[in-house]
């Protein structure tokens, strides 16, 4: 009955569906490290990915899109930044108030642009897999071995594999680096960080951009390598599954893309499962419901016991 | 000529003058003491010179030429390094990450670890300040974080180094370690300035002597030239009695029985292993131990603020091991908490609201869920003339007083219901010399007049001084119990540090629970 469930594809789908949640998860470890809480993710995502539709059907330069849609989420966070850094506004209403505007921005523009709600045209030229490996045929044991590997190492558009080097590289330099010493202690003890020479203000507003330029990046993801075309909303919650993936994470880059890569699964397998309607007999809105129900069991079973910077939510002010 | 000169520097904040012309000199290789009560100015003076705040007026000088100090980075490259009163230090991060933080040894923006470490254990061994590199910061001693912030400053390259109230967390033993590391530091050539306001700390370590009043240098001496009364004068303006003279107790029936108290604390760890501890009506039982040691927790497991997982509070004849706060107020028990702001008083809420905070269901404040409110400013007003709360009117929000006012509208309210108990946990803490010359006196009185009182302190002196039985407590027990009169603080700061762990026990102490058994033979010289 479920025959064929289990294929490659399932995960490769995983790995896809975690892409744009691990990058907005990475940004906003990076940002909650500097002490800033950046809730706008969802709202960044969003702007992106309708930038990089916006600017790929104007010019035809799908790269171009992507370049769009990483300057519009810095764009957006560097509001937040402004709001939360240096005025000392509350970040959680800073963060609302941006993802209400996204969500009417692109709403509006919709509107302005194109003279229609919903959805905009396709883009002429999705971006394509980086690899492009035939695969076997015949059902040998290095046949079916190369049918699952060519799918899961291979088989993916540039920004998923961006996704994973943002990972690696991101632990590094936050362990590794001058930058990355900084960015801890100024989420952790701000002051300590200012008695020692280390510009509290500039660090956070680094930290905030680059959060700003992964969201936009995963609205690229969401709209240019998974779609094609921008519809309202469609990041649908994934820059709050992305905090999440950063909580379960524990605030670490690589621990992000891990967590993201369970909510990845989850979306994937709801997706596959949609296929199995007709045998399962469960409404599809179940299955969609699954990755926010993760998400809140995930919460609510980890929260209490991961412990995040000590400073993050609130605003360095000097004596 | 002076490495650093401070001229005339004023300082202002909305609505006062916190430094007004301020000069100092600090020669090389000199300790100087700046004296004064809180908040005389001292640290403003300091923060200044630090560059964490702007001055509103002044020179500054180092090595005899003009410098502008804008920020902490400034202050470094001019070779200035300050150990603040609360650590600058990030508790995740390890000692070698936080003493390399900010002046990172790096090439392309890499850390170069194995040069950090190197250059940190070096200077730990050229000044004789042991300190494991790689030990995560939140997991030290008091005693060593401090050392860890005095390795940062020497990792910065400080030749003139400000200590603000370093003493305030440490036990006799480190007290005596730190001076000792300052010694050496400023045979090494370094120069301190130390903030404090404790007048044996000014006579043991300083050559000179700066005393701050309101903002102002109100005079320079040495410890040669005066004593400690002479610089209480100088400090406060008018004669002040250092310690309260304190009269025989008359003991009466136990009040509050503790027995084999245990509470959990965070992480799953024992907070209280265990404690045991009676306090009869007419004495003073206090309890000495370093910060953190199960002294928070065994004061709110008594007023019911936190859930004790084993053992039995008993109160006259009646246990209370977990009744709510509000039954152990009214079964007599009066509770002046370590911190006032967060506990003590609702700093939005006015002098009368706040004087009748936890007796405000009953009579005469309130009938019937309705509060009187004449009656409760009635109370009020006598209350803030009984303890001298000095304050236009009952209306005034709490939050606008000084914390010596503070504290004495705590205590007006705790004491005012005539407890037959009182916990007073750290009572003192950041009150000024005539504020707790009040407070002690008002507390001995309270013990006069027959109440049980538990006084919790980490200040060794303030123990000492007001209590009838001292007990020690280390690691969420009580280790040692003294009685006042063959108590002193060699001893009792040898069980604050966990010296029976260490086997042996100087001559005289009493370990607690084998109170006839002999003492163990002393270790040799004393502590440590």
């Amino acid at each position: 009955m479920l025959n064929g469930f289990f294929t490659p594809d399932l995960f490769a789908s995983a790995i896809r569906m975690a892409t744009p949640l691990a990058l907005a998860a990475i940004g906003g470890t990076i940002c909650e490290r500097s002490g800033v809480v950046n809730i706008a993710l969802e709202g960044i995502m969003l702007i992106g990915a309708f930038f990089g539709v916006v600017v790929t059907l104007a010019t035809g330069q799908v790269w171009l899109g992507v370049l769009a849609a990483v300057l519009a989420g810095v764009a957006l966070s560097g509001i937040h930044a402004f709001a939360s850094v240096t005025l000392r506004m509350d970040q959680i209403v800073s963060g609302t108030a941006l993802n209400i505007l996204a969500l009417g921005l692109t709403g509006f523009l919709m509107e302005v642009l194109y003279g229609h709600p919903g959805a905009t045209d396709s883009i002429p030229h999705q971006i394509l897999p980086v690899f492009n490996f035939p695969a076997a045929s015949g059902t040998g044991f290095f046949a079916t071995l190369w049918n699952w590997i060519n799918p899961l190492l291979f088989g993916y558009t540039p920004i998923v594999y961006l996704a994973i080097i943002a990972a690696v590289l991101g632990q590094w330099a936050m362990y590794r680096t001058t930058w990355g010493l900084r960015l801890r202690a100024l989420g952790e003890h701000p002051r300590a960080a200012d008695t020692v020479g280390v510009r509290v203000i500039a660090g956070r507003y680094v930290a905030v951009l680059i959060s700003g330029a992964l969201g936009g990046l995963a609205g690229a993801n969401l709209s240019l390598e998974q779609v094609g075309s921008f519809s309202e909303n469609m990041s649908a919650g994934r820059g709050f599954i992305a905090l999440a993936a950063n909580i379960f994470g524990r605030w670490t880059p690589v621990g992000s893309y891990l967590a993201s890569l369970l909510f990845g699964f989850a979306q994937a397998l709801q997706i596959k499962m949609q296929a199995y309607q007709d045998v399962l007999h469960i409404p599809v809105q179940f299955f969609l419901m699954l990755p926010y129900v993760l998400t809140v069991v995930v919460l609510a079973g980890f929260m209490g016991r991961a412990v995040g910077p000590a400073e993050v939510g609130k605003p360095y002010e000097k004596e | 000529m002076p490495v650093l000169e401070l001229r005339e520097i004023t300082k202002v904040f909305p609505g006062v003058i916190a430094n007004d012309r301020v000069s100092l000199a600090l020669e090389r290789g000199e300790i100087v003491a700046l004296l004064g009560e809180n908040g005389a100015g001292k640290s403003t003076l300091m923060n200044v010179a630090y560059g964490l705040l702007s001055d509103d007026g002044g020179e500054i000088l180092v090595d005899g030429k003009p410098v502008r100090i804008r920020s902490p980075r400034d202050a470094i490259a001019l070779g200035i390094g300050m150990v603040h009163q609360h650590f600058m230090l990030v508790a995740p991060l390890t000692v070698t990450e936080n003493i390399i933080l900010g002046h990172e040894p790096a090439r392309l923006g890499i850390i170069d670890r194995p040069k950090a470490r190197a250059r940190v254990v070096e200077i730990s061994a050229q000044y004789g300040l042991k300190v494991d590199p790689d030990a995560v910061v939140g997991g030290l001693s008091v005693g060593m974080q401090q050392r860890v912030e005095i390795l940062k400053a020497l990792y910065q390259g400080a030749r003139i180094l400000i200590l603000d109230e370093p003493t305030a967390v440490l036990s006799p033993q480190e007290v005596r370690e730190l001076f000792g590391v300052i010694r050496s530091l400023v045979t090494a050539g370094l120069s301190v300035v130390l903030i404090t306001h404790k007048l044996d700390e000014v006579m043991g370590a300083a050559d000179r002597v700066v005393v701050m009043r309101d903002g102002k240098v109100v005079g320079e001496t040495t410890p040669s030239q005066t004593d400690q009364i002479g610089l209480a004068r100088m400090m406060v303006g008018r004669d002040v009695v250092l310690s309260v003279e304190k009269g025989e107790s008359h003991a009466g029936e136990p009040r509050l029985t503790i027995t084999d108290l245990q509470v959990p604390g965070e992480r799953g760890l024992e907070a209280l292993k265990g404690v045991s501890l009676t306090v009869r009506s007419g004495e003073i039982v206090g309890i000495a131990g370093v910060d953190g040691n199960g002294q928070t927790e065994l004061v709110e497991a008594i007023v019911g603020l936190r859930r004790p997982s084993g053992g039995s509070i008993d109160l006259k004849g009646r246990d209370i091991t977990h009744a709510a706060p509000r039954e152990t107020i009214h079964a007599g028990v009066s509770h002046v908490p370590e911190d006032r702001h967060r506990r003590g008083l609702v700093l939005e809420f006015d002098l009368a609201e706040n004087l009748v905070l936890g007796d405000h269901r009953d009579a005469p404040y309130a009938s019937h869920g309705i509060t009187d409110a004449q009656a409760i400013s009635e109370t009020a007003r006598q209350r803030i003339k009984d303890y001298d709360v000095r304050t236009p009117s009952e209306h005034v929000l709490a939050g606008a007083l000084s914390g010596g006012n503070q504290q004495k509208l705590v205590l007006a309210r705790e004491l005012g219901r005539e407890p037959g108990v009182l916990i007073a946990a750290q009572p003192t803490r950041g009150l000024d010399v005539g504020a707790i010359e009040f407070v002690h006196r008002r507390l001995l009185a309270e013990r006069d007049s027959g109440t049980a009182i538990l006084l919790v302190s980490m200040e060794l002196e303030e123990v000492m001084t007001l209590s009838d039985r001292i007990l020690v407590m280390y690691g969420g027990q009580v280790v040692a119990e003294f009685d006042s009169a063959d108590a002193d603080e060699e001893r009792i700061g040898y069980y604050m540090t966990g010296g029976k762990v260490a086997g042996a026990a100087p001559a005289g102490a009493q370990p607690a629970g084998t109170p006839d058994s002999a003492p163990p033979a002393p270790p040799m010289g004393g502590a440590l």
